[in-house]
């Protein structure tokens, strides 16, 4: 009943700004753009812009495709140039953007606070996923290991932090993870090694604990432990630029064994990129990091009204479940809120809780900290 | 006398007029964002109000983990245009000299990379020169070891840069060796001349404007590169061109990333400013002859 | 082959053939293969799995042709109108004196060698303020100023290097400045023009900083698609198929361009 009531609330909320808006304008088009990989782009194009759709007449989403990385940043850019000179951005949402770039951009007020904004479902929301109150985690995912099951039987896989650094030590070249910059996959097995030198305790990192006099210290124990593997992953220490090569290094048994997102190496299985075979396995002791995609809006979007209810729409029920069932993520709302039918379908493949890693500060550092420290591969004792 | 004054001053406003359309638009569009970019790191607004800071450059220089990468960058577009040049030149002498189908054939494979994307190529370089690629398959089918793969190492991108940067090489060499002639060949050939002596004396003389030309543009494409660097060189030390969006993108520091576009952006203009000079320099002496 | 020497086999030639096919048209045969690959993994030496899925997905898209239309339409006109206002100004850079000369002549050089990305918001600006986000005309200025260094450069080298004294042989004969230029000069340059043109031509088609900047949403090019299609994707069939299409009027326009920049078109336009 409880739910029932919160599903009213939010279609309520959701018509509201709809229906103002109709009588303004009968062809709104949401110009929305992602830069995440194939799956994401897929599920807007085919899930999320005909459920919206349906639901209000007149409105349709363009989605639009960058490139990764810089991509969306460009338009972030341009977004903020827009808004320094009253002009349209020509962009009304980016599906996953880090709120802080481009730099100043917050304190120019470029985004949609969404503690403010009045969405009816934004209660709904993990807190846990909330990195800042200009990023609305719809969806997250998490990063697992992927194996190839032919050269390390299932058994024998690594289930702790401590088993897979004794297992990459005597298996040398058969492992390899991505930049930290380059992508998620890569960049939260960096978080998880941080995490273990830390006491295995995420609540230690919070988003606004970064501490330039303390914190690189804690960042150091993380990659000291990272550059001590270094010289037994791939090629004695060299490192792929995101998560697709990682993929394509397992795929072509050049290495047994990679950190990657789950919906992707599910994709990637679907789709006869990676074998039938391939093993998944996340560690016990502590998972890796995951992540949540933060939606941002800026707030000269040319359909303001029509985007804000489109974000309140992402947290529905019925969009919150599409993300589990359709693309295997992890919702962006508290489990709580969500049908228990639901909830004991999924129970064994998405975990409760994933554990993340802060942005902002704290991301700046573990890159360049990673870069500095890691990457350079010196002779070591 | 006067006369020739005269006249000089009227050419000169021709020449300001039919360059001022293209000068324009770089001013617009290129110089003053640049001037911009350059004020901001060069200015630092504190409590007190703006002032003029050298920090960041200092930052730049003093830090080892920068001048790592903007060494690897010099040594990475040294070692590709001399590979480059060692192959391009020969190809577009041969060009020149010969006709017949194989020419053809020769022109057509030597221009083909230029409608080849990086990222198309990139991915093609993985699949044929990384770990278990082609050459692994085709030298395991015969039970040779498998190489050292480039993939991921300096070289990387150096064959990623040799590959791209050919046709453009070849264009521009074909088309300054377009002066030199039959008759100055066979000049230098009647009185006995050797083929070294026809390409340092004949050859070479005619072209190396078409050489800085092609120098500079490779060189120029290659300090702020990302595709290649990116894609497939190693993690530390990385080239400037994916630094510096790392720095802008990902450490979040713009002032920073900033900086070293500037950098970079001095070393490309000192090399360019040589090929001016050296533009300038064949005026005077054609105007003095 | 020297026509002096008309039954020596053309061994250099023979030699740079098969060396370059190895190197250039190895891997772009690997790319072609993955075209027709539904499954290829390691160590099979050719794929598994043959078909045609991916042309099709590729060639059903009514977008591929909306951007193959943009793409040629933007290359077209950024050509002509670059080489309108760039070859006087080429001309001038060789041959006048101006004030600000060798300056000037710098300048271009700021276009290629200033990293884009710190420049962004300033560019945007400029553009947001002229009401060109997201035209046609907007990318077609950015890709303009983008093809100026080459469309300068080059044939200021080639106006340079000409040989003055035919011009002077010319004139002595009694032609006139403008046919002195029309039948002497620009014979001389053409090559390197064409060289510019075609160089200026290709690098619009597949620049895509200048069409995302100024062009997202509503301009889409190929290169633009192309990356949407191969954007982190696991399968890299559709770029591969992309490719494979692109390079049928690559080849074509090699072809046309052939006549001007081979062995025979260099003759002639020496006029021997």
């Amino acid at each position: 009943m409880k739910r029932r009531d919160l599903m009213k609330l939010g279609l309520a909320g959701l018509a509201t700004p709809a229906i103002a808006r109709m009588a303004h304008a009968q062809t709104a088009r949401i110009n929305m753009f992602t830069s995440s990989d194939a799956n994401i782009s897929d599920f807007w194009t085919n899930v999320i812009a005909p459920a919206f759709e349906a639901q209000n007449p007149g409105v349709s989403i363009n989605v639009v495709i960058a490139r990764e990385g810089g991509g969306t940043n460009v338009i972030a850019e341009r977004a903020l140039a827009a808004l320094r000179t009253g002009a349209g951005p020509q962009m009304d949402m980016i599906e996953s953007h880090d709120p802080f770039i481009p730099a100043g951009g917050i304190d120019e007020g470029l985004w949609v606070n969404w503690e403010e904004a009045g969405l009816a479902n934004y209660g709904r929301i993990n807190p846990l996923a909330i990195q800042s109150p200009f990023g609305l985690p719809y969806r997250g995912s998490q990063v697992l290991l992927a194996y190839d099951a032919d050269r390390l039987p299932a058994a024998d896989a690594p289930r702790t932090w401590d088993e897979l650094s004794t297992w990459i030590r005597e298996n040398p070249g058969e492992f390899i993870y991505n930049r930290p910059d380059r992508g998620g996959s890569g960049g939260n097995f960096v978080r998880r090694a941080i995490h273990e030198a830390n006491g295995r305790d995420p609540s230690v990192f919070t988003i606004d604990n970064f501490d330039p006099e303390t914190s690189p210290a804690m960042l150091d124990a993380g990659f000291e432990l990272l550059a001590g593997l270094a010289p037994h992953m791939f090629e004695g220490g060299a490192y792929t630029s995101g998560n697709a090569n990682s993929i394509q290094l397992l795929a072509q048994g050049a290495v047994t064994m990679i950190p990657a997102w789950s919906d992707m190496v599910l994709q990637a299985i679907n789709e006869g990129v990676l074998p039938e075979n391939t093993g998944l396995i996340q560690l016990q002791d502590l998972a890796l990091s995951g992540g949540f995609s933060q939606a941002v809006v800026p707030v000269n979007a040319e359909n303001l009204e029509t985007t804000i209810a489109l974000a309140d729409f992402l947290l529905t029920d019925e969009m919150q479940n599409a993300v589990i069932t359709a693309i295997g993520g992890f919702p962006g709302v508290s489990w709580e809120v969500l049908p228990a039918e639901l909830r004991e379908r999924f129970a064994d493949v998405v975990p409760t809780s994933i554990p993340t890693f802060p942005g902002g500060d704290w991301g700046a550092a573990i890159s360049d900290g990673w870069y500095r420290t890691v990457a350079p591969n010196l002779p070591r004792e | 006398m006067s006369i020739s004054v005269a006249q000089d001053r009227g050419r000169g406003q021709t020449g300001l007029l039919l360059v001022l359309l293209p000068v324009a638009l770089v001013a617009t569009l290129i110089i003053w964002p640049i001037v911009r970019a350059v004020m901001d790191t060069l200015i630092v607004t504190g409590p007190d109000g703006a002032s003029l800071s050298f920090a960041s450059y200092r930052f730049f220089f003093t830090d080892a983990h920068s001048m790592g990468n903007l060494r690897i960058t010099i040594w990475t577009t040294a070692v590709s245009v001399s590979i480059l040049m060692a192959i391009a030149i020969p190809i577009a002498i041969y060009l020149r000299f010969v006709t017949g189908r194989t020419a053809a054939v020769v022109q057509a494979l030597a221009i083909f990379p230029l409608f080849v994307p990086s990222i198309i190529l990139a991915y093609a370089f993985i699949r044929v020169l990384g770990p278990n690629g082609m050459v692994d398959l085709i030298l395991g089918s015969f039970g040779l070891p498998r190489i050292r793969s480039p993939y991921l190492t300096p070289w990387g991108p150096v064959i990623g840069f040799v590959w791209d940067n050919l046709p453009l090489s070849v264009v521009i060499l074909m088309a300054g060796l377009s002066n030199v002639t039959n008759n100055a060949v066979e000049a230098a050939r009647d009185v006995g001349a050797g083929k070294f002596a026809i390409l340092f004396h004949i050859i070479l003389p005619r072209i190396w404007l078409s050489i800085l030309v092609a120098t500079s543009f490779v060189v120029l494409g290659l300090f702020s590169a990302f595709t290649f660097p990116y894609l497939l060189g190693p993690a530390a030390p990385e080239m400037m061109g994916p630094f510096m969006l790392r720095t802008f993108g990902d450490v979040m520091d713009p002032v920073q990333a900033r900086t070293q576009a500037v950098i970079t952006f001095l070393i490309c203009a000192v090399f360019g400013w040589f090929y001016v000079r050296s533009i300038a320099k064949n005026r005077a002496r054609r105007e003095a002859a | 082959m020297r026509t002096s020497e008309p039954f020596r086999p053309d061994w250099i030639g023979l030699a740079l053939v098969v060396t370059l096919s190895i190197v250039i048209i190895g891997p772009m045969l690997v790319v072609g293969l993955w075209a027709f690959a539904e499954q290829w993994r390691y160590p099979s030496l050719l794929p598994q799995q043959w078909g045609l899925r991916f042309w099709h997905q590729t060639l059903a898209r009514p977008d591929v042709w909306t951007a193959l239309r943009t793409s040629l339409q933007l290359s077209f006109v950024v050509t002509l109108i670059s080489a309108a206002i760039c070859l006087p100004a080429a001309y001038a850079f060789a041959r006048m004196k101006f004030w600000g000369r060798d300056m000037f002549f710098l300048s271009f050089l700021s276009i290629q060698a200033f990293p884009r990305f710190g420049l962004l918001i300033t560019i945007a600006t400029i553009f947001l303020s002229l009401g060109l986000v997201g035209t046609f005309w907007g990318v077609a200025i950015i890709q303009l100023v983008n093809t100026l260094m080459f469309m300068i450069w080059i044939p200021t080298a080639a106006f340079q290097a000409i040989d003055r004294k035919l011009e002077e042989a010319a004139r002595d004969v009694g032609a006139g400045p403008i046919r002195v230029f029309w039948s002497v000069t620009l014979p001389q340059a053409l090559p390197a023009i064409v060289a510019a043109i075609m160089l200026t031509f290709v690098g619009t088609f597949y620049e895509t900083e200048g069409a995302w900047l100024i062009g997202a949403p509503h301009v889409r090019t190929m290169p633009i698609l192309m990356i949407s299609f191969i954007n982190n994707q696991l399968v890299i069939q559709l770029g591969a198929v992309l490719s494979v299409l692109l390079w049928v009027p690559s080849f074509i326009f090699l072809l046309a361009a052939r006549r001007y920049l081979g062995p025979q078109g260099l003759g002639r336009g020496l006029g021997g």
